[in-house]
């Protein structure tokens, strides 16, 4: 009888340890199943600790989405990060509330899982860290953190997706960045015409574009490289120079002189519904990229290699050109763009 | 006999008493009040605009004469080093007890009072000249005062793009035709331990003797802190020429052009840490 009374004692602690330790998991939010594209990159560490999960994306593009994120409640991320444009838009430099203009061009945002450096300059090296930036940034939201906390945390809809994604309705600043990259790590762009064709899913490329691909891979690939389309190199490339005084590329990041106003390649996955082109949008059109390339760019200390020992320039024949925009348009997905 | 005996049981008695007040009157803490007097040398700065009669002008080594309309820095982690080398920090991981941005055009700005701190004999202040980088990251949940204060409007200690504080913020014009000059100190520094970082920490770890113990009992010392800003230009560690324009060299209107013009200032400002530990700072005084 005393051995049973013990046994059922030991037991009843055993439940009760198991009980406190599955506490923590009693909402139900899976992860979100990923496929990661054939032949992309690994993924960005910080990916690992913050999982995209099916509330946290769902939080995530609500947080994205919603106006109240800036000071006087007329621009949300959307605003400037269009789907329809690959998440850019097609404004030279961006556009914040009050119409205050900012000192680049919008980036795309698509593939983020696969990236290591984020912006132009690559100053945000994990996307967590990024979101707080343009809430505070003067010519974008001009917001503060505890401002959008105040405004959001009676929200009934988002008292209960903060409680299905993190387990209670707690609005804290580490959730808020955590749901937004999340939402971000799910826009995988790999369903362009050049996807499929890779993958032999019957589609083939014109004469034209497959001369635009051989000549992209002769004059474009060595920086415009892997699935992603970008090497993720910091590169000055000769390009008009942005006349605000606040610029100077990666070299305000990283101090070095060989960084001054270098960018890094950008991706040209989408690059059709991204125009305008360059840091500060200084070109209209593809075209006019090429145009530039081919008759010559702009000489620096930091002149990259390809250029420099090139004369400064690619050379592009007005054949090679339209073949090359061609081919650049068959990494349009225009599934992720919903066009 | 037995009078005598109760008479110096008394006068025994009252000394208990008087030393136990004496006791009383050497608290176990007291203030230190910093002063910080910001210079040109030997001058203490007046501000003004671009055609002011009644700023104070500077000539660097290299001949620029210049003027400043704005003056601000941020001053964090606060210790004080005691006689026996025992280290005393102040609130060095609260920016809202244990930092300041220091405004010359507030004048209530200048002095900075280190509370509760342990009676005893100082020998040495430490302090940082900017924001340590693990509390350099714009967190405005745990010290929403001292984010307030940098991110107000007419104080602009806050680098958005950066996701962190201005450390140095100085307006002014230089040269006889008054150009534009504005310096810009913060950190770009990135990455976490053990994995792949870039940038530069602009925080400086800034150490200084003081000419006299400064000693707490039931008096509150004054330690006055000098930061000659003749030695932006013509610092210990750089000469300097200011350059304006868009190239690489450029460091005088560009408020931070690239993180290597600003290094140089940063230098001169705070020391290197390792050579150089003061920079431009010194204490020039203590009041006991």
């Amino acid at each position: 009888m005393k051995k049973g009374v013990s046994i059922l004692a030991i037991f009843i602690l055993l439940i009760s340890c198991n009980n406190d330790y599955y506490e923590p998991v009693s909402y139900d939010n899976p992860q979100v199943s990923l496929n990661i594209p054939f032949g992309f990159p690994e993924l960005n560490n910080s990916v690992k600790s913050n999982m995209p999960t099916k509330y946290g994306v769902e939080l995530g593009e609500k947080l994205f989405q919603d106006k109240r994120l800036s000071a006087d409640n007329s621009i949300s991320c959307s605003s400037c990060h269009i789907q329809g444009n690959a998440f850019a838009d097609n404004n030279v430099q961006a556009v914040g509330i009050e119409n205050r203009l900012g000192l680049r061009n919008v980036p795309a945002i698509q593939n983020m899982m696969f990236l290591n450096f984020y912006n132009w300059d690559g100053n945000i090296l994990q996307l967590e860290n990024q979101p707080l930036v343009p809430i505070i940034t003067h010519e974008e939201m001009g917001s503060s953190i505890l401002e959008v906390i105040g405004k959001i945390k009676t929200d009934l809809m988002y008292r209960d997706l903060f409680r299905k994604a993190f387990g209670d309705e707690t609005v804290t600043a580490e959730r808020i960045y955590k749901s937004i990259a999340q939402y971000e790590y799910t826009l995988i762009s790999a369903n362009s015409k050049y996807d499929r064709v890779r993958r032999n899913e019957g589609e083939v490329f014109t004469e034209n574009e497959a001369q635009g691909y051989q000549t992209f891979q002769q004059k474009c690939a060595s920086c415009h490289s892997t699935e992603l389309f970008t090497d993720e190199s910091f590169r000055n490339i000769g390009f008009p120079v942005n006349p605000n005084t606040n610029e100077a590329g990666r070299g305000r990041v990283t101090g070095l002189p060989g960084d001054y106003m270098s960018f890094r390649v950008p991706s040209l996955r989408n690059v059709e519904y991204t125009a305008p082109y360059g840091s500060f949008g200084q070109f209209p059109t593809l075209r006019t990229v090429l145009d530039y390339f081919d008759k010559g760019v702009l000489d620096a200390a930091n002149l990259d290699p390809v250029f420099k020992n090139n004369g400064n320039k690619i050379p592009l024949s007005e054949q090679e050109k339209t073949n090359l925009i061609l081919f650049m348009k068959t990494l349009s997905d225009r599934e992720f763009a919903k066009k | 006999m037995q009078n005598l005996k109760q008479y110096l049981l008394l006068s025994a008695f009252s000394l208990g008493i008087i030393s136990c007040q004496n006791s009383d009157d050497n608290p176990v803490a007291n203030n230190v009040t910093l002063e910080f007097n910001n210079t040109f040398k030997n001058t203490t700065i007046v501000l003004g605009d671009a055609a002011s009669g009644t700023a104070t002008t500077n000539i660097s080594a290299e001949g620029q004469v210049h003027h400043f309309s704005e003056l601000k820095y941020v001053i964090s982690n606060i210790r004080l080093i005691k006689a026996d080398g025992n280290e005393v920090p102040y609130k060095i991981n609260d920016l809202d007890q244990g930092a300041t941005v220091i405004d010359q055009s507030k004048p209530e700005t200048l002095r900075y009072i280190l509370s509760n701190i342990p009676a005893g004999e100082y020998r040495r202040i430490k302090f940082g000249l900017g924001v340590k980088r693990e509390l350099n990251v714009l967190d405005q949940m745990r010290f929403p005062k001292f984010y307030a204060t940098a991110g107000s409007n007419d104080t602009q200690m806050m680098w958005e793009w950066g996701a962190g504080y201005r450390f140095t913020k100085i307006e002014g014009f230089y040269g006889t035709d008054h150009k534009q000059m504005s310096i810009h100190t913060g950190s770009t520094i990135k990455g976490s331990e053990g994995n792949f970082t870039q940038g530069v920490d602009a925080y400086r770890d800034v150490s200084l003797d003081l000419p006299t113990h400064a000693i707490v009992d039931h008096k509150a010392p004054k330690i006055t802190v000098k930061a000659d800003f003749d030695k932006l230009l013509t610092g210990k560690i750089n000469t300097i020429v200011l350059v304006t324009g868009t190239g690489s060299d450029g460091n005088a209107t560009p408020n931070i052009h690239t993180a290597n013009q600003m290094v140089k200032f940063v230098d001169n400002l705070g020391g290197n840490g390792s050579g150089d530990i003061s920079g431009m700072f010194s204490v020039t005084g203590v009041e006991n």
